[in-house]
Formats: C-alpha cells, structure tokens, sequence
C-alpha cells in the first residue's frame, strides 16, 4: 500500500522542480512567475494523479443511461476493497450512507482510509468493527474507541479540516492536482495534513495549496434517484457533488427511486448526474439511525444506545454486542428494520414527505 | 422575605456574555450547536435582530423559530442551502465578519485548540473532534470570537496544537506570511467570568472587562500566563432573568443544545446536535 501513498517531505514529486521547469517555458521570465514551495506538512496522503483519474474514467465509467439498481451488499461488495480510501457525505446523525456503511461492516472491510469531514460517531463505530485504519479529520466523534485505538497504534489521524477535505474533493471533481485556498496556513493542521505553503505567481503573497482527493469510493444517501443513479439531494449541506465527482466508484442509496422522465422534468435538481453513479441502492431509511431533511428524524433511543457503547468501557462488551445485534446477525438493513426496530418508532421518526418538504 | 438570587449555568453565562457581543447588520459564520450558536442566535433575538448567521455545513442566514420547533429540514427559513464549499468559498471572498467559535485551549495569541491534548500528535493523552470548520472560519472571517469556559489549563501560553490560527507568533503580518487573508484575527475571547481582546501592536491577550461577582486577581488567577490588562477594565454584569428567560424558553428550552443525543437532536435552528463530546468538553479522560 506504501506506494499509493506519500509523505509529503519525502516521496512528493519536487513541486519546486515542477514549477521551475514550468516557468522556465514562459516567455516574460519574471522572477515572481516561479512557484516557489516555502513550507510542506508532513501528513500522509494520497498523491493526486489527475491523469491516472482521467485514464481510470475513460476505462470504466459507462457513460450511457443504463440500470444500475443492485442491492447494498452486491454494491459493497463490487466496489469497496480492502485498502481502499472511501469518502462518505453526510454522517451518522444527518443524511448518512448509514445503510451502506452497515454493509461495509457486515462485509469485514479491512484497513480503509476514510475522510471524516465532518463526521461523527460512525467514524468510532468503523474503528471499532475493524475496518479504518486512517482517519482525514475535519471532525470526528472522538469516543474511548478512537482514545484507545489512536494509542495503540491501530489508528492513524491526519489533520485537515472540513473545508480542506471539501475543498480537496472540489479539486478532485475538477481534474486538477491542488486547489488554492486560504486558511490552514500556520497551524498545526497545515503541519501535520499535505498542504504546502508556496509564494503565489499572480501577487507575490504566500498562499496555501491542497492536494486533490480522488477517493476509491463515495457512498452518498440521496433523496431520490432514478435507475439510472441520476439523483437529488435535497436540504442543506455537506458536498455531495464534490464527493461524487471526486470519486473513481461512487455507490448511491435513496429514498425514492423515481422515473426518469421525472429527472428530465426539472433537471435544476439534478445534484449528481447517472454517469458518475456506478450503483443504486433503494435504501427507505437508508440514513436510520440519523434524521433525512424533510422526511425522518433520527432514532434517538439507537443514537443513545450508540453514543453509551462507544463511550463504554473496553471491557464491558457493550460495543460487541451493538455490532452483533444491528449489523453481524442480520443480512441486510431490511432485516435489522424488520427484527429491531418498532414499526411505532419508524412511524414516529416520519415527519413529511419530498414533495411536502420540497415542492416537488 | 423573597428571595432574589438568579442562578445561571457555566453555559449561560458564556451565551449570555457572548450575546451582548453581536452586531446587528454583521454576518457569522458558526458551527451547529454549542455555547457559540447559542450566543448569536440569543443576541439575534435580543440584541441584534438584523444580524445574519451561516452554518459551516451549508446553510446560509436561517431564520430561527422561537422556540425552535422539531423539525427535519433544519435551518428553517434559510435564505440558500448550498455545498459546504459555498459559505467557505464566501468567508474566502470577504462576506463572513464574524467567526464564532468554540475552543478547548487559547493561548496569549489566540491561537486555539480543539484537536488534542499531549506532545505526541500520533499518540496523544487525549484526542479532541479536530478542527470542523473552524480553521477556515478563524482563517477568512474579518473577525474570530473564541468562547470557553475559564478553568485552569485553557488560556494557556502555549497550546499543544494549533488547530486554528490566532496571530499565530504575534509578529506583525505573521499570518499574511502563512498565507491567510490581510486584516483578519481573533478579536475576543469571551469566558463565562471575563472578556478579552487583543493589544493592536503585539497582539498579546488583553482582559477587558471583568464579572462583577469576581475580580481581575481571581480571573488571572485561573490563566496559565500573564494578560495585558485595560487601563479602563469594563464589568460585565450577571445575565438577567430576561436574557435567562429568553435562553431557557425560546433559544434552548429543556438545554438541549447542550444535553447530548435525544430524540430532539435535530432542531429547528440548525442541524444535529452532536452528543456530549463538544470542543469544551472535559480534559480529563
């Protein structure tokens, strides 16, 4: 795995030779065109490699409008990898792939990097069942289960924040290697993430740039898809566009599978368009336990139940035995739903619907 | 004989304090619940009823409902939903003046902390959320205002991390040359028994006005360095039983905004509130 990534001290590609072999092909020759890189963070990271993205679109994404409905496990289990970096929208309180992040479970994943920006406890649910082994923060729930793992080893952080991991998805999403941005210069999160600190060739200031994120894969939870995985998200928040857009795989779950004549109605709505979906996963309460804007509240008794497990004592086994019930001993979602949850308590969780919600 | 006391939390004090602060006609950026979201939406209602706040998530200038109803489209009446990108892409572009913002630990620069506790980044004593959106936010915004609890071990001469910038080493132009934007910084911290700002010329720590039920000794006396302090040091008065009432019954009936996971997590005015695990939360482990 070592090869995929780099510390940007040590394997980067020189940006400095970069930027003087760049500016050596400029005609003015002004001195201020150099780009000069005056400080890097240490953090590990991907290196971006717009071309290989470009290369890997061009070989395996469909672009016609074809069905690509399939179950959550048939989904994970075709594009989740052991190894990967996967990038979730939304987290376990709001608008979460909380669905397919269960299958991830089931499934044993193994050693996944995963950008948590902004997440919240499904970050120590995932340490906890095994299958993160590197956190990008922006923000997560930092329960005992993260203390722990952090301090054994089991567990690496690299720092960012919400904007820098949003901003680095934008950047993938675009094609480009960096995006300029200005916040984390002179702090520990530019330290300790991959941003670098150049001298900018347009006005002379220091400025910071953020390597581009191409995730393995995105898992979204949308409102409404058609089968074709055109989708909308509806309510405020978090970057689905960008994740999307950003990713090699990208897995969808929805309330709503809708017709497709209902996309070409009103396509101002269209938050990611079918040729950047790989899956569609039809997903009622895909985001159980946390709320969906306009249609359910979170379960706040699972919530509770969570949070108590994950800030539990090792030993209590507490933890164990929440993955065993939600997640080991049911097949699917469906399952979990059917055996674990009232029908009371989902009928209570619904608020309104779409169309009340949204006019649509 | 009737009694008279007004007894108020830590929290209500902060909100209280930081309430008093807001301009009306300025924009804040914010993070989703917490003393900070509290304070604005408090002097939004109170004191400034023209001032406009956006959610780090993407929510621009919602109109809260008093109190705030359950709901699951949060951040009702906002003026636009967008990508989280959108209100960082306006906070870079000039229009956010206000940071408000949580902190585990400040120090005489106003840098703060909300990522970790100990020497060793990679194995630390204790490990805190990170940064959210506060790093961009004390970055772009004109102005950061920095809320926590005065205890011992956080106004601090050194934070373990910086999680987001202050002044950085207090030199002049010191964050110009970490590549942020020109003119911007902390401008107060506000703490449930004492307000400060920042000395123009040396950027140090500076308290400006002192609770009346306390003393400048006893606030000092609580800091782990020495502050500036103004020749005109200012009191800050008790929260009042209509800013209490306001608080408890319109902004945050029943403290949920600071209660943990209940089955009121998301509310009206904004988002989720996350469980007990808020940048302020314990040192201890």
């Amino acid at each position: 795995m070592s090869n995929r990534k780099q510390s940007a001290s040590s394997k980067a590609p020189s940006a400095k030779a970069r930027g003087r072999s760049r500016s050596a092909e400029r005609t003015d020759g002004a001195k201020r065109d150099s780009m000069q890189v005056i400080a890097s963070g240490q953090g590990e990271f991907l290196a971006p490699d717009p071309d290989g993205f470009r290369r890997f679109i061009r070989d395996n994404k469909v672009r016609n409008e074809v069905d690509k409905r399939m179950s959550a496990q048939e989904a994970v289990q075709r594009f989740v990898q052991d190894g990967n970096y996967i990038t979730l929208d939304g987290n376990m309180g709001y608008r979460g792939p909380n669905l397919l992040l269960r299958e991830v479970i089931r499934q044993r994943k193994r050693d996944l990097w995963v950008a948590a920006g902004p997440g919240t406890n499904e970050i120590p649910l995932l340490v906890a069942a095994g299958c993160v082994s590197r956190v990008d923060v922006g923000w997560m729930d930092p329960s005992p289960v993260i203390q722990y793992a952090m301090r054994e080893g089991r567990l690496k952080v690299v720092e960012w924040s919400n904007g820098g991991l949003s901003y680095r998805h934008l950047a993938g999403a675009m094609g480009v290697p960096f995006l300029p941005v200005r916040f984390l210069g002179g702090s520990g999160a530019f330290e300790h993430s991959g941003a670098k600190l150049i001298k900018d060739p347009f006005t002379g200031e220091n400025l910071v740039l953020v390597p581009a994120i191409n995730p393995d894969v995105a898992l979204i939870h949308v409102h409404q898809s058609d089968r074709f995985g055109n989708c909308r998200v509806f309510g405020p928040g978090f970057a689905p566009a960008e994740k999307a857009g950003s990713a090699k795989r990208v897995i969808i779950s929805t309330e709503e599978i809708i017709e497709p004549a209902e996309i070409r109605r009103l396509p101002g709505l269209t938050t990611i368009p079918h040729y950047i979906v790989d899956a569609v996963v039809h997903a009622p309460f895909g985001a159980y336990p946390g709320g969906m804007p306009g249609m359910y509240h979170g379960d706040g008794e699972h919530m509770g139940d969570l949070a108590a497990a994950q800030r539990s004592r090792r030993d209590s086994g507490l933890l164990e035995k929440f993955l065993e019930k939600w997640i080991y001993s049911v097949a699917s979602d469906e399952e979990m739903l059917e055996k674990h949850v009232e029908r009371e308590t989902l009928s209570e969780m619904r608020t309104s619907n779409i169309s009340e919600a949204f006019g649509v | 004989m009737i009694d008279d006391t007004i007894t108020f939390t830590d929290t209500e004090a902060l909100a209280v304090q930081g309430a008093r602060l807001m301009e009306s006609g300025r924009s804040y950026f914010i993070a989703a619940g917490g003393p900070p979201a509290l304070a604005v939406i408090l002097g939004k209602r109170l004191y400034a009823p023209d001032l406009i706040y956006s959610y780090g998530d993407g929510a621009i200038d919602p109109q809260p409902d008093y109190p705030p109803r359950r709901t699951t489209t949060p951040y009702t009446r906002s003026a636009a939903f967008g990508s989280m990108n959108n209100p960082r892409f306006q906070a870079t572009a000039g229009y956010m003046d206000y940071a408000a913002l949580e902190a585990i630990q400040v120090d005489q620069f106003g840098n703060f902390n909300t990522s970790m506790i100990g020497t060793d980044y990679e194995r630390p004593r204790r490990r805190f959320g990170g940064a959210g959106g506060a790093n961009e936010m004390a970055s772009c915004c004109w102005r950061t205002i920095l809320v926590l609890r005065l205890e011992e071990r956080r106004l601090v001469p050194q934070v373990d991390f910086i999680t987001s910038p202050g002044f950085l080493d207090g030199s002049p132009r010191a964050r110009e040359r970490a590549g942020l934007p020109a003119d911007t910084g902390p401008y107060r911290v506000i703490t449930d028994q004492a307000i400060f700002g920042f000395e123009e010329k040396s950027h140090r720590m500076e308290l400006l006005a002192v609770g009346s039920w306390t003393s400048a000794e006893a606030v000092i006396g609580k800091m782990e360095f020495e502050p500036l302090v103004a020749k005109d040091l200012k009191v800050l008065e008790q929260p009042t039983l209509v800013e209490l009432w306001s608080l408890r019954t319109e902004i945050d009936p029943g403290g949920r905004a600071l209660a943990g996971f209940s089955q009121d997590f998301q509310v009206a005015r904004g988002g989720w509130i996350s469980p007990d695990t808020s940048a302020t939360g314990s040192l201890a482990l």
